[in-house]
């Protein structure tokens, strides 16, 4: 066993490194966002007030950008789970010789870079874009559908964009399921498919949870993606957020909107974690 | 009545033969094991009959019925593993209901009988816990708690108690034994452990490199080995390089080192053959003192105490050295190394086996 003072030395180099150059910043922040902003003459020195978090659960507009960005995150994990889980299934359980090719297919996207992979998408899913053209080419479509500046746009991109973490997550959870067992409940009567909804997914449950956590957080703080395919209407947190920092110089609403996503993602992480170690606590 | 057999059962792994055409009839309620050295195709016909490995050659019958493409689902067998392969996400009760669900069994029948067989292997108390919250031998003990509950037609056993400390594993053996004659099921169990096969067979099927070397009586394996790789294989043997130096009959005469010309009683190679001779430790006489009469003279290079008995390395002529035994409570279990003492060989426990790495 690793002494404590032994671990502590180890994480100290990073420890140190985040602390000095993101907690402290973050935590700086922390006062900006009871500041009260004067539009024409900036913050108010002294002046502090609840207004700026009020606001973001009163305000109509703010409230659809938060249950949008939730729903998006919801949305997006559910879709990379039901895509992902196929192809890590394949990737852990079919031929060995699949298994190199498969996983540099799954990562070879990260290797872009992640404004050109949207730009491809904005290439497809414009209403003159290569979609909508071949559909309606093809006569089954008269009217361009519409893909982008709106949910279905984000979707597709932010899918596209983190599939791979889930695949990668959910990859390890599977191989981790030992085949002893699965062969056990298949000599205990079980058909594939009971095995599968019986053991393997139940026992790939960490996994599945990791994913979706890790998907969930990336997709509402994603920002660059949502900025491209969601134009200049179609907002979710973190491009309301830079919007209010960078446009409109509103530093204490910007810090107050940080704030709030910092928490709902910290919530999340909680909930999940606490369910992870109910089920792992049986796993 | 047959309860499992094999029909010139094989399994080749692209190029290369893992099991060669296997054939053996097991009777009802009798207790076979597979015994050998890993990789001797012992689990991978144990795998066949369960369902989990494809022959590609051969039949597997459960009583008259030809199981050999039927899944593993439809063979209502129970399959014991090494790993014991318990669920973990469920407790010992839903583990040992798991088989029993599958056929439909439910409410006051299914209790009655994950009790039933809870009880068996005296773990009656445990039905509320998980499988990580017990002992290894406990976590067996569910394993075979649940592949007995849905009354299986053949029990198989893949190393079921290699996991386990060597006193546990005694324990366990005899508690299997007891278990598997009570309940009168045909058992399969596979094993690299000879002290396991020996004791709770009925028969033994000893294998090496997928090809069936001897199915017997345990006493037969023992006393009457078929080739002299049984013979290495069972007991505790001396394994020392020579050759045939002569054939009569059966038997013969084998020559060790420049000099050393031992009769055996049973031999397969011709004269003048080089071989492996295989001689068991426990089948060579020892005595202090100068060799008389029909005995061979040696010194005591080595001694090491080993509880019950005592182990000496005995060098003979030429620098031909082999192990020998003696009781450690008899009148020769404190010879000094250096002196003299005289061995003396059974004929019969003299085997010779064409040496590793050449065709067998």
């Amino acid at each position: 066993m690793m002494k404590t003072r032994t671990g502590l030395m180890l994480i100290a180099p990073l420890a140190l490194v985040l602390a000095g150059f993101f907690l402290v910043p973050v935590l700086m922040l922390l006062p900006t966002s009871f500041g009260e902003y004067l539009p024409g003459s900036g913050m108010t020195p002294g002046v502090w007030t609840l207004e700026n978090y009020t606001r973001i659960v009163t305000d109509d507009y703010y409230l659809e950008v938060i249950w949008r960005t939730l729903g998006l995150g919801l949305f997006v994990t559910l879709a990379c789970l039901v895509l992902g889980y196929p192809l890590a299934y394949l990737i852990a359980r079919g031929p060995q010789s699949w298994r190199v090719p498969l996983i540099l297919l799954v990562v070879f996207p990260m290797m872009l870079n992640l404004v050109v992979r949207s730009f491809g998408w904005i290439a497809l899913l414009t209403n003159r874009g290569l979609v909508n053209n071949l559909l309606i080419d093809l006569g089954l479509i008269s009217t361009p559908l519409k893909l982008m500046f709106n949910l279905t746009g984000l979707m597709i991109g932010l899918t596209h964009i983190y599939l791979p973490f889930m695949v990668l997550m959910l990859v390890a959870a599977i191989q981790n399921v030992p085949r002893d067992v699965e062969s056990a409940a298949a000599t205990l009567g079980s058909s594939r498919i009971h095995v599968f909804t019986s053991v393997t997914l139940p026992l790939s449950a960490p996994g599945i949870l990791a994913g979706s956590i890790l998907v969930f957080v990336l997709t509402i703080s994603a920002l660059v993606t949502p900025r491209m395919l969601g134009g200049p209407t179609y907002k979710v947190m973190a491009t309301v957020i830079y919007d209010e920092y960078m446009q409109l110089l509103d530093w204490p609403s910007g810090s107050a909107l940080s704030f709030t996503l910092t928490f709902m993602a910290i919530a999340v992480i909680w909930l999940s974690s606490r369910l992870t170690k109910r089920w792992a606590g049986m796993a | 009545m047959s309860a499992l057999t094999f029909d010139r059962l094989g399994k080749a792994y692209g190029e290369t033969d893992v099991v060669k055409d296997v054939s053996l009839t097991i009777g009802e309620g009798e207790f076979v094991s597979l015994l050998g050295p890993s990789g001797c195709g012992k689990t991978t016909i144990l795998r066949m009959v369960a369902g989990l490995v494809e022959p590609s050659r051969g039949r597997i019958l459960i009583g008259n019925d030809d199981v050999t493409s039927l899944p593993p689902n439809k063979r209502g067998l129970g399959l014991v593993f090494q790993s014991y392969a318990l669920f973990p996400h469920l407790t010992v009760f839903e583990n040992v209901a798991f088989g029993l669900r599958r056929r439909k069994v439910s409410g006051a029948e299914l209790d009655k009988r994950v009790k039933e067989a809870l009880a068996m292997v005296r773990l009656a108390a445990f039905g509320e816990r998980y499988p990580r919250q017990l002992s290894g031998g406990q976590q067996q003990r569910v394993a075979i708690a649940r592949a007995l509950a849905p009354h299986p037609r053949v029990l198989l056993f893949d190393e079921p108690l290699s996991n386990l400390d060597a006193q546990l594993r005694d324990e366990m053996q005899i508690e299997l034994k007891r278990l598997q004659r009570g309940l009168g099921i045909t058992t399969l169990f596979v094993t690299h452990d000879q002290g396991e096969a020996l004791s709770m067979s009925d028969r033994v099927g000893v294998m090496a490199k997928g090809v069936m070397q001897q199915f017997a009586t345990p006493e037969d394996i023992y006393h009457r080995p078929a080739t002299g790789f049984v013979a290495s294989f069972i007991g505790k043997p001396n394994r020392l390089s020579g050759m045939i130096a002569s054939r009569d009959g059966a038997g013969g005469t084998v020559k060790l080192g420049n000099s050393l010309v031992l009769p055996a009683a049973k031999l397969d190679q011709p004269a003048g053959a080089r071989v492996d001779i295989v001689i068991r430790q426990e089948a060579i006489g020892l005595a202090a003192g100068e060799a008389g009469q029909g005995a061979l003279p040696g010194t005591v290079a080595l001694r090491s105490f080993s509880g019950a008995r005592v182990q000496y390395v005995v060098k003979l002529a030429d620098d031909v050295e082999l192990v020998a035994e003696a009781p450690s409570s008899g009148p020769d279990a404190a010879l000094p190394v250096g002196s003299p003492v005289a061995l003396r060989l059974d004929p019969a426990a003299v085997f010779a086996m064409t040496p590793e790495g050449e065709r067998a």
